[in-house]
């Protein structure tokens, strides 16, 4: 009996003793954990989401890689707390996700390590990716990023309605190209379908109404920074953008009263016509509109965010990234590890593209296999238009905070449009000049 | 119950109102953590018909490291609960009953203790960790919570609303001052001490700032800091559903330790309030 008992223990503690000769590559990325469904998958072609297709990918690489023991952090999104945190305490992961407008605010602290070396190692050139991920990534000559996709407000389009109202040609919406057919539009859409046309974030959620309002304030030539120091927000641009926001929710041509997850809800249920969100919902209502009981039956279509003010065809755009926190404990072979994982995710790009973002390689840009995923044909020239805002700017992430704080506050109603560019600029310029 | 005891049935029927009325979030929290994502990201009011289902609680059991996460928090809660107890009632029996030098300004600055906010002390507090490479360990998610001005404050009212004559009497007995200490004076603080103990686990159970930034090792995170961290993107939209299971999940410990523990805690808070 007491053999019985001890026999387990030993080949426990022998275990426990067992010596890892594997080299360790400490990969920390929010997305979420979904261990219950993706746990054990390591084909990421059998995997669905974000989460789902980042754990199976991460799974394969270790199946494929037995030599490196890959230890995966996940964090709340974005996760940035805990990496200034981790920095703080000289003990950063060694790939870390992060955004492309957060890129720049730990590379001018020196806290990211450039990844050409890597890269040269792992054989990826930033040549080969879109205009618009390059662009995320890239400061001067420097490489601080293996981008994983760029992603964008689209509009996401509930075509039965935009049938009802009159506003498909050919089996194409037809978007309004000026201010002036906005109103047009979302009039006849009104009348016909006795429902606002346009679906978006009006409350708590601050990312919706400041992406509007960045898209209106480039599509118009104007540019939302001055420089380093200065934002650029008080401006005939910015007073154009948000007058014309308040414009239309103040006629009526806006839901109101909708948080992220009401405004969603909302448009699947067929409550208006256009929802302004990411490319990560395109997979959502596409499936939606494969479902007979969805307001979205056969009658869903996205596309890039229209050109309302033709100063200049462009669009905002954003990505996710893996960088590498600077380490000098970092050993050469956890370098080599880290080449190698991201090599792997190069080479896998199409896999992550599924979640609806955009590849961030041109070649898969062109492959017939992308173009084949349901609507990518319709949104691909974001990667060419696509511009995320400028480099030298730090601190984008509280500062995109206010800005969709003031646009909201002015298009509702609550704050007068010159008080609140007043306020948004007064803002982002303290924390411009606090460092 | 005399007749005259009992309440009337108005108030009854007002009591048992705003209780179920207070119960109506939980129970709405509740009902949604059974319902599937998909169904609560197209309309909410689904979740007032059926099917419903227990994937949600399978999806959190199906996390690896779910128990271990719950582990730390329960390690972490007790270890801060019994610490705060320790410290404060030392510390509340020497600012009531010892004479020192500098007793009053001592106090006086614990008591400015209560004023200051975690978020002033929280950048030194993570560089000293920092330099004694402590972060990722019991100690630092433990340690910063057992200086509780609060608990001081609280224990050394209490201390000085017990009679000296009692502790007078214990020494013409021959009773050395730890003595009246452990067996006279502390078992008449009990009220107060299961108020603070209580006070204190809940607090440690829930914190979620310091072990965010503490505790960055996935083995180490507590539990709230694990769920939030298992949280796909716009969770509030895509996983509503799993989203109130983990609310349901981080709240059931603490529920558990409420039933248990309801009689002591019902008589500690109305002790307390009485006094």
């Amino acid at each position: 009996m007491r053999r019985l008992i001890l026999a387990p223990l030993l080949a426990l503690l022998a275990a426990c003793g067992a010596s890892d000769d594997r080299t360790e590559l400490v990969v920390q990325r929010f997305f979420g954990s979904c261990q219950a469904d993706y746990g054990a998958v390591n084909d990421p072609t059998k995997a669905d989401g974000e989460c789902g297709i980042m754990t199976a990918l991460i799974n394969r690489f270790e199946a494929d890689n037995p030599d490196i023991r890959v230890v995966e952090n996940v964090v709340f999104w974005p996760g940035y707390d805990q990496l200034t945190a981790q920095l703080a305490a000289n003990g950063p992961p060694d790939l870390v996700t992060m955004h492309s407008s957060a890129i720049s605010d730990y590379e001018a602290r020196d806290l990211l390590e450039p990844l050409n070396p890597v890269l040269a190692q792992a054989g990826v050139s930033p040549e080969s990716f879109t205009p618009a991920a390059r662009a995320g990534v890239m400061v001067g000559d420097q490489v601080m990023g293996l981008p994983i996709d760029v992603w964008a407000p689209l509009w996401h389009i509930n075509m039965n309605l935009f049938r009802k109202a009159g506003l498909v040609r050919d089996g194409r919406p037809i978007l309004p190209s000026s201010p002036e057919e906005f109103d047009a539009h979302a009039r006849q859409f009104h009348e016909r379908t006795g429902k606002p046309y346009l679906v978006q974030v009006t409350d708590k959620d601050f990312a919706g109404p400041m992406r509007i309002f960045y898209m209106y304030v480039m599509q118009q030539g104007g540019a939302p920074f001055r420089d380093a120091r200065h934002s650029n927000f008080n401006s005939p641009e910015g007073q154009r953008a948000l007058g014309f926001m308040r414009d239309l929710y103040q006629q009526g041509h806006s839901v109101r009263n909708q948080d992220y997850a009401g405004a969603v809800s909302t448009f699947l249920k067929g409550e208006g016509g256009v929802l302004i969100d990411g490319t990560w919902m395109v997979g959502q209502f596409t499936a939606a509109s494969q479902r007979e009981d969805s307001a979205l039956a056969d009658g869903y279509a996205v596309r890039p965010f229209p050109a309302i003010f033709k100063e200049r065809n462009v669009s905002l755009v954003d990505g996710h990234n893996w960088v590498m926190p600077r380490d000098e404990r970092r050993t050469q072979a956890q370098r080599e590890a880290a080449a190698r994982f991201l090599r792997f995710f190069a080479d896998n790009n199409f896999q992550w593209a599924r979640t609806g973002h955009f590849p961030a390689y041109t070649s898969i840009i062109e492959s017939a296999a992308w173009r084949a995923l349901p609507h990518r044909s319709d949104i691909a020239v974001l990667t060419q238009i696509g511009e995320p805002l400028p480099r030298f700017v730090r601190r984008q992430s509280p500062i995109e905070f206010i800005v969709g704080e003031e646009a909201s506050a002015a298009f509702t109603g609550q704050k007068s449009v010159d008080r609140a560019l007043q306020d948004m600029q007064r803002r982002a310029d303290e924390i411009l000049q606090s460092f | 119950m005399s007749a005259l005891r009992r309440p009337p049935p108005l108030a009854v029927v007002a009591v048992v109102a705003l209780a179920v009325l207070m119960l109506v979030p939980m129970l709405w929290v509740l009902i949604l953590s059974f319902k599937d994502n998909t169904a609560l990201l197209a309309d909410t009011a689904s979740a007032f018909v059926p099917p419903y289902t227990f994937a949600n609680y399978r999806n959190i059991m199906g996390e690896g490291q779910v128990f271990t996460w719950l582990m730390n928090s329960v390690i972490v809660s007790l270890a801060m609960t019994a610490g705060v107890l320790i410290v404060s009632s030392l510390a509340g029996y020497g600012f009531a009953r010892l004479e020192f030098p500098g007793r009053k300004i001592l106090f006086v600055v614990v008591l400015f203790g209560l004023a200051i906010p975690e978020q002033a002390v929280i950048i030194g507090r993570h560089q000293i960790f920092s330099a004694l490479s402590m972060h990722n360990s019991y100690t630092a998610l433990v340690v910063p919570g057992l200086s509780m001005p609060f608990g001081v404050f609280l224990m050394t009212q209490y201390f000085r609303a017990i009679p000296v004559e009692i502790d007078e009497a214990a020494m013409l007995d021959g009773a050395s001052r730890f003595r009246i200490f452990w067996r006279i004076l502390l078992p008449l603080t009990i009220p107060a001490q299961a108020t603070l103990g209580i006070f204190t686990f809940f607090q440690a159970w829930n914190d979620y700032w310091w072990p965010l930034i503490s505790a960055t090792d996935g083995q180490m995170y507590t539990l709230t800091v694990g769920i939030a961290a298992t949280q796909v993107n716009f969770a509030q939209a895509e996983g509503l559903g799993f989203l109130m299971a983990q609310a349901v999940f981080a709240g059931l410990p603490t529920l558990i330790v409420y039933l248990i523990f309801q009689k002591y805690i019902v008589r500690a808070v109305a002790g307390a309030a009485g006094q």
